[in-house]
């Protein structure tokens, strides 16, 4: 592009050499930047900008040294010899109308360490959380240890600690019906005849829902019964759904559905896939 | 400009004497306000702020007149940036800077005639410029720094702020020959 080119107001501030006004001003408009004093035969409109910068560093105009006063106040108070030396200084200090919380600059350290605070609460409510989840799914599972489980099944309703003969009255009650019972404790599975005389059907063998044979670590794995079809997506689900739930799980299953007491075949062997 | 006797008005005011300072102050202030009145909307709390840095760190500073205002001015510039963060954080109505401008800055139009024009009323068409160009006029201009103090103020070589000032004075030139106060 060369000067012929472009209109005089197309490209403003472009200095276009040999242009009228281009280069060739440049000593002048560093005079009038230096406060230097033009030649007479400089052109009108340069003496006429640097005659209006000159009124841009001109005295201070009303107004302008209002805030003296507060600036010198806050010199006495805060300044090289104050008894307060350099400490901090309040941002209202020199503007009292200004709101101090509106204003005040937050200090970097204690934002940055509050910033990097809230990672580490939100990681640690999380963790507690997922503890807490654990230790209510644990419950319900009846995998917590004796005196823990007793105060779960006292405060959120999970199964008892089994002992021995709970689980016996309990295999002989119908009571635990519903409810895994411990790993831990082993029933017995041959009922005497006196704990056979007080179910509800006479003669029936009583059934829990889980044999307690099966381990915890084995309690998904459940011999399709037949007519039930294969495990269902419910057989995961633990019968009791809790103190919350008012109402029947879905599509419960007939009894015979349910998994049997009897020593079920060895299973499938927990390291096969 | 203080001049010869600035030396001494420091020492003094870094010695706690209230008028040493005092006249550090009337002699800045004013180019310090319409330095940020052309830069943030807010340039009677950012020179308050300045100020109160100033007051803090004097007895620290070391050097001349010219870096005295250099140090000053790099002071409001960032207090002004920070001021400018700030107020886009914080939920505002819609007063922008073209408003603000209009409502502080803008002359009447009979009132600017080159033999009475005020400083607020050059500001005025300063700020027409664009920002790079119009913090460059005033830095050389108002706070009387070299383009090299300028160039590191505001992030450029001695050489783009000479450049940029010669851009920023001939579109001045032609602002105020269209505002009719330059023939």
């Amino acid at each position: 592009m060369n000067p012929s080119d472009a209109l005089p107001n197309e490209m403003p501030g472009f200095p276009f050499p040999g242009r009228p006004g281009g280069e060739h001003d440049e000593p002048l408009l560093d005079m009038i930047l230096g406060r230097r004093a033009l030649p007479p035969d400089a052109p009108p409109e340069i003496h006429d900008l640097a005659r209006m910068l000159a009124a841009l560093s001109g005295e201070a105009e009303p107004g302008e040294l209002a805030a003296e006063a507060d600036v010198r106040a806050a010199f006495t108070r805060f300044g090289p010899m104050s008894p307060s030396g350099r400490s901090p200084v309040p941002a209202h200090v020199l503007h009292p109308a200004r709101r101090p919380t509106r204003h005040r600059r937050p200090r970097r350290s204690g934002g940055s360490a509050r910033r990097a605070a809230r990672p580490r609460t939100r990681l640690a409510t999380g963790l507690v959380a997922a503890l807490g989840g654990l230790v209510i799914v644990a419950a319900y599972a009846g995998a917590l240890p004796g005196p823990v489980q007793r105060l779960a099944h006292a405060t959120v309703a999970a199964p008892a600690p089994p002992s021995g003969a709970q689980v016996t009255d309990k295999l002989h009650k119908g009571h635990a019906k519903g409810r895994r019972t411990h790993p831990a404790a082993t029933p017995d599975p041959h009922p005497t005849q006196t704990h056979s005389a007080a179910t509800p059907a006479a003669g029936s063998t009583p059934r829990p829902h889980y044999s307690p044979e099966v381990s915890p670590s084995q309690g998904n794995h459940r011999p399709a019964t037949q007519g039930c079809g294969s495990d269902p997506w419910w057989h995961d689900l633990p019968r009791s759904p809790g103190p919350w739930y008012r109402g029947s799980l879905p599509g419960a299953q007939p009894d015979h559905c349910l998994p049997d007491t009897r020593p079920s075949k060895p299973p499938v062997g927990s390291n096969q896939y | 400009m203080i001049g010869a006797a600035f030396s001494v008005t420091l020492a003094r005011a870094q010695g706690g004497d209230e008028s040493a300072f005092a006249r550090l102050f009337r002699d800045i202030q004013p180019a310090l306000l319409r330095y940020l009145r052309v830069i943030t909307p807010e340039a009677e709390d950012v020179a308050g702020e300045t100020w109160l840095q100033v007051v803090t760190g004097l007895a620290g500073f070391h050097g001349g007149e010219e870096a005295f205002r250099a140090w000053l001015f790099t002071i409001a510039r960032h207090r002004a940036i920070d001021a400018g963060r700030s107020r886009a954080r914080r939920p505002t109505s819609q007063l922008d800077m073209e408003e603000l401008t209009e409502r502080y800055l803008s002359p009447d139009a009979a009132d600017l005639a080159l033999d009475t024009i005020s400083a607020r009323e050059v500001v005025a068409l300063i700020a027409k410029l664009p920002r790079d160009q119009a913090e460059i006029i005033m830095l050389r201009v108002v706070a009387g720094l070299e383009p090299g103090d300028v160039g590191r103020i505001v992030g450029k070589s001695a050489g783009a702020v000479r450049v940029a000032s010669h851009r920023a004075l001939r579109r001045l030139a032609e602002l105020a020959e269209l505002a009719g106060v330059t023939r």
